[in-house]
């Protein structure tokens, strides 16, 4: 797989860069990126400030660095936790059937019919703009996918003979469903859910810019570009922090096109 | 399956599905804290009880959620989706108001999308795995990685402030009057009443973010017709056309093309109704009077009448598209037939 | 059928090439047109309800008042709808003459029923600026071209009153055939909002809220005939894309550009700008109702924050000044730097300890998500929680939609915040609305007159009462000392005004109560 596409290992890479200086971000950064300095703002792109300075005199560079603990992180915490219900809700509905299965399922198409950014509005309307509700707005948005595809894997796994074997030996719906049936199913979303991230990290940015995530001091890059609109004219304000976002995502997205090659059975002569 | 049975089956899908949605919306919307009178009533009425008690009977706030909720559903069946908080305007109103210029920039959006992401598809499966193949996927992987507002962003400052040759925000020159509505598109409406300016106005303001619209639904469209294209070029009956020596030209575009393209329709399909919705952030950013800045500035405000009837019209949408692809399907797929 | 549509292409691409052609060279221009650029704040324009910056500009260009200012200050009252005004020996009766030659925009003539109705119904409405209107006792007409308004106490600044838009006279008739009553129940704001009822210069055509506000020339306007025919006021929030439209010569004005964005333009010899001292001040108000403020409702607290921010940290930001209280700069007696409150960091810590809050605390800060003429709120926003930072108050910050964030302030919810304010009269007793009894404290704040010092009633009784300049401005001296030392509000920037506009545009004044009388713009 890395042989036949380079990109899958420059994506790779690019990640594992990304991941590296958000660890260790606080320690390298030339200055607090919180600290005002109205005497040196709106500097440009300089020895000094690598990305120039905002309209409050911080230094843009440590703010992108710093940024990557916030949009990275919130990006995992929405697919993992959105990928954990999913599964745990796709699981019950593929394994216990029935009327079961079709309520949840009926719910779970309902949650995919309004369109990610419009029920993500609507959640942080309804529970006030910050991060933690931005994050959980994700959540609620994220999770249909995952019960979807979780009940397609659990159902085809479940006619397999190894769990009717389990069952003919008596052992317990609980016991199999975690123990015999996900852990045969799980590796699809974790591929998945990993690739996914990229979109989640794309679709917090984009809440965030229109103001739905965090403080507008924040340097989330998402916020930090919104912020800097107002100062169209010094385009390092948005593009620095733009493009952090954008060369994060196409990390993801260099992998995921890899891998979509390799699980695309039409692909694959 | 006899297709009427079908039909109906799928028809009985959507209908709880509708309802639901109405309920999701609607507690959603109630889920907001705060009391909707503290920021709508003028201070001389929040010391007024008789004021604040007409103004909760006249919203239903007097009563329990579920009431409410029937009250609600019962109006909406009529068509009645409340009235606005912060426009003081029916929200079916509004909605017919801007769902137009929504409509008109995602049809735009879409026929780029398709323009650029069909055309590079049958790049990428005609020459596969060569430089042009890679030129294109690593280009539209690119593309689609890119957050909308940063390239909206670099779009207008290249095109707009730089170059000048694209209008900046808005749907039409402040100096223009709007076309007499008819459809409520600015282009088509402009083009009926011959105002060929304003015609030519519009088109320079949509096609900035039209184009940035529709690259990402490109994205999709190219991955879909390059794989679905393979697929076909691998068949049987294009081997035989090959053997009778026929040209590489006319094998892919009259033999593959057509039937490569049916799951590329069922994909455009979902990504119009997608870009209905998806369309928030690039209004913002063009300033275009659409329903996805409607709803944006709805949901600052906690304008709950107005979120709901937008969340619901565009839920409802996407269950439309997903009814109309399903019975395409019908006759596409005929396994469906055959169960 | 692809291959119909093919060769077809070529004959759509031409009309499309065609129409892009004529588009660019067929703008039929026999009238003349202006295009502002503005970040709209318009609430309503019904003159009984609005009171925004953005409402009074509107106003002033499709409405008249009874006495008005010169063009560029307030300095003298000068007559409009009324020739000549008499007022009796006890200050309490106003009578004024109207002039004959003023007409609505179908060409009747402005009467003394209309200027009674339009009081009587800005009081009868109790909308935002109706509390302009609350000396008045009573208002009548003695003939058809004569009116007398009697007060409940004698007023030395009642005329400087009266240019102010709530004081637009609207012509009764229509706005009665409208909905319009002079009681509670009157119907005729939505009509107001679509038209003008007025004898100004121009005609409201369209308010399109959030979008635009077209006004086209009052061809009945019995002053100078504007310049322009047609001025859209189209609304742009953002100031970078007001600066981008004005460069692009989308926009013939700018009204909100940013002092960066003013420098920047400087070398541009196609712009000329317009600077100045203006008279808007940018405050923290801090709520004085625990349950609603919580710590900043301790007066020992706001003391600590007013000497906590970098006030010259702003100046470096927008210009202008540090004003000394609320009172703005330029009004007399009003503090001025040399009276300015210095941070001293030391001494806010030391009434932090001392109210209880060695540590600090955490607070929300509430405030429009907005750019006002040019100053970006979420940047002020930004440096006062870095500025409380460093005293050790934890400040969240809430930016809000404008309309939302206006209606949680006028009802007084808010309790810590960010706001701006422009003087409703340009007299010294504008500072009245921010001590106990005025508008903004006791609405806003909650810092009543009930429970107030009773030596702090008395001054401004005094003060409100006194007739004698030099007396008067000692007064208002001693209440400024009050409320530096323990107000409800953190003033911090009086910025100056930036504009910037089409080399072409001439006549444009910034006024201290109006801000801009597009009457007088031409090119």
């Amino acid at each position: 797989m890395l042989s036949r596409n380079p990109l899958v290992l420059i994506g790779l890479l690019m990640i594992i860069g990304y991941v590296l200086v958000s660890l260790v971000s606080p320690s390298i950064i030339p200055r607090d990126p919180m600290k005002q300095d109205v005497s040196n703002r709106l500097k440009p792109p300089s020895a000094d400030f690598s990305f120039g300075t905002d309209e409050l005199g911080r230094d843009i560079f440590s703010r992108v660095l710093v940024g990557s603990r916030i949009t990275i992180p919130a990006g995992v915490v929405v697919v993992v936790i959105g990928s954990a219900l999913g599964t745990l809700v796709g699981a019950v509905a593929g394994y216990v059937g029935g009327v079961w299965d079709e309520i949840i399922m009926r719910v779970t198409e309902l949650f995919m019919a309004f369109p990610t950014i419009i029920l993500a509005m609507a959640v942080t309307a309804a529970l006030g703009p910050d991060i933690r509700n931005a994050i959980l707005a994700l959540v609620v948005v994220w999770w249909p996918s995952y019960a979807r595809l979780i009940r397609g894997l659990v159902l085809d796994v479940k006619s397999k003979e190894f769990v009717e074997g389990a069952r003919s030996v008596g052992a317990p719906d609980f016991y199999i469903l975690f123990r015999t049936v996900l852990p045969n199913c799980l590796s699809p979303v974790v591929v998945l859910a990993t690739l996914d991230i990229g979109n989640a990290i794309l679709t917090f940015a984009g809440l965030s810019f229109l103001g739905l995530g965090p403080d507008p001091s924040s340097p989330e890059w998402g916020r930090m570009v919104s912020i800097g609109i107002d100062f169209f004219d010094q385009w390092w304000m948005w593009l620095y922090p733009g493009m952090a976002i954008a060369l994060l995502v196409m990390a993801f997205n260099f992998i995921g096109d890899g891998v979509r090659d390799i699980l695309d059975p039409r692909l694959r002569k | 399956m006899p297709f009427y049975l079908y039909f109906l089956r799928r028809l009985l899908f959507v209908i709880p599905t509708l309802i639901g949605i109405t309920a999701a919306a609607f507690f959603i919307a109630n889920a907001i804290p705060s009391d909707p009178i503290n920021t709508n009533l003028p201070q001389s009425a929040l010391n007024n009880p008789e004021m604040i008690a007409a103004f909760r009977e006249r919203w239903g706030l007097d009563k329990p959620p579920v009431e409410r909720y029937f009250t609600y559903l019962s109006n909406l069946v009529q068509g009645d989706l409340g009235t606005s908080i912060k426009t003081h305007k029916p929200v079916a109103d509004d909605i017919r108001r801007f769902l137009p210029a929504t409509a008109e920039l995602a049809t735009y959006g879409t026929l780029f999308g398709i323009a650029i992401g069909v055309g590079f598809g049958i790049i990428s499966a005609v020459w596969r795995n060569s430089f042009p193949d890679y030129l294109v996927r690593i280009l539209s992987l690119i593309g689609v990685s890119f957050p909308v507002f940063l390239l909206a962003l670099l779009a207008l400052q290249v095109f707009y402030v730089n170059l000048g040759i694209t209008a900046g925000p808005g749907r039409l020159g402040v100096k223009l009057d709007d076309p007499p509505a008819v459809t409520g598109w600015f282009t088509v409406d402009a083009l009926l009443a011959g105002q060929f300016s304003v015609l030519g106005d519009a088109l320079s303001h949509i096609i900035l973010p039209s184009i940035i619209l529709g690259l990402y639904s490109s994205g999709i469209i190219a991955r879909i017709t390059r794989s679905s294209l393979l697929e076909v070029l691998g068949a049987d009956y294009i081997r035989t056309a090959r053997a009778k020596g026929l040209s590489e030209r006319l094998v892919v575009g009259r033999h593959a093309l057509r039937n490569a393209l049916i799951p590329v329709v069922t994909v455009i399909g979902l990504s119009y109704g997608n870009l209905l919705s998806g369309a928030v952030l690039t209004e913002s950013i063009f300033a275009w009077p659409g329903i996805g800045r409607y709803m944006f500035r709805a949901s600052t405000s906690q304008d709950f009448p107005a979120i709901m009837g937008v969340s619901i019209l565009i839920a409802a949408i996407y269950v439309g598209v997903n009814f109309i692809v399903d019975i395409l399907y019908y006759f596409l797929d005929p396994r469906i037939r055959l169960a | 059928m692809r291959g119909s549509f093919l060769r077809k292409l070529p004959a759509l691409l031409l009309a499309l090439v065609l129409a892009l052609l004529i588009s660019t060279t067929a703008f039929a221009q026999d009238e003349k047109v202006l295009v502002i650029g503005h970040a709209e704040s318009t609430d309503s324009l019904d003159p009984a309800r609005g009171y925004t910056q953005t409402t009074g500009i509107v106003l002033k260009a499709t409405y008249q008042t009874l006495v008005t200012f010169p063009a560029a200050d307030a300095s003298s009252i000068e007559p409009e709808l009324a020739e000549s005004w008499t007022v009796s020996e006890d200050g309490l009766t106003y009578t004024f003459m109207l002039s004959a030659d003023a007409a609505f925009a179908d060409g009747h003539p402005v009467t003394a029923d209309d200027v009674v109705f339009s009081i009587n119904r800005l009081k009868a409405i109790k909308g935002n600026p109706a509390f302009l209107a609350d000396g008045i006792a009573s208002v009548s007409a003695v003939d058809a071209s004569t009116v007398a308004i009697t007060l409940t106490a004698a007023s030395p600044s009642f005329l400087s009153l009266l240019p102010n838009s709530a004081f637009s006279v609207v012509d009764s008739e229509a706005v009665k055939a409208n909905g319009g009553t002079d009681g509670e129940d009157d119907a005729a704001e939505a009509y107001l909002n679509g038209t003008s009822a007025g004898s100004g210069a121009y005609i409201l055509e369209s308010w399109e809220p959030q979008v635009e506000t077209v006004l086209v020339r009052n061809a009945a306007y019995k002053g100078a005939a504007p310049h322009f025919d047609r001025i859209i006021i189209q609304n742009i929030p953002e100031p970078a894309t007001q600066k981008t439209a004005l460069e692009a010569g989308d926009i013939g004005l700018a009204l909100d550009l940013t002092s960066d964005q003013i420098s920047a333009l400087k070398g541009n010899a196609d712009i000329a700008i317009a600077s100045g001292p203006a008279n808007i001040i940018h405050f923290l108000l801090m709520n004085r109702d625990e349950s609603i403020g919580g710590p900043v409702s301790n007066p020992q607290v706001a003391q600590a924050i007013r000497y906590a921010l970098d006030y010259e940290g702003y100046k470096a930001l927008w210009g202008g000044v540090a004003p000394g209280t609320n009172l703005a700069v330029g009004l007399a007696g009003a503090f001025g730097e040399d009276k300015a409150i210095q941070r001293d960091l030391d001494k806010a810590k030391a009434l932090l300890a001392e109210a209880g809050y060695p540590d600090g605390f955490e607070i929300t800060l509430d405030y429009p998500d907005f750019s006002f003429q040019g100053v970006n709120m979420n940047t002020n926003a930004q440096k006062i929680q870095a500025d409380l930072a460093e005293v050790g108050i934890v400040v969240t910050l809430n930016p809000g939609d404008l309309g939302t964030a206006l209606d949680g302030y006028r009802n007084g919810t808010q309790g810590f915040a960010y706001w701006f304010w422009g003087p409703d009269k340009l007299d010294p007793e504008d500072f009245l609305a921010f001590l106990p009894g005025g508008k903004v404290a006791s609405d806003r704040t909650k810092w009543l007159a009930e429970g107030a010092d009773q030596s702090l009633l008395d001054l401004i009784a005094q003060a409100k009462g006194e007739l004698d300049p030099a007396k008067r401005i000692d007064l208002y001296g001693q209440l400024q000392v009050i409320a530096q030392e323990s107000g409800a509000f953190a003033p911090f920037n009086q910025p100056d005004i930036q504009t910037a506009f089409a080399a072409t545009l001439k006549g444009y004044v910034w006024h201290p109560q109006w801000l801009l009388d597009l009457a007088l713009l031409s090119e």
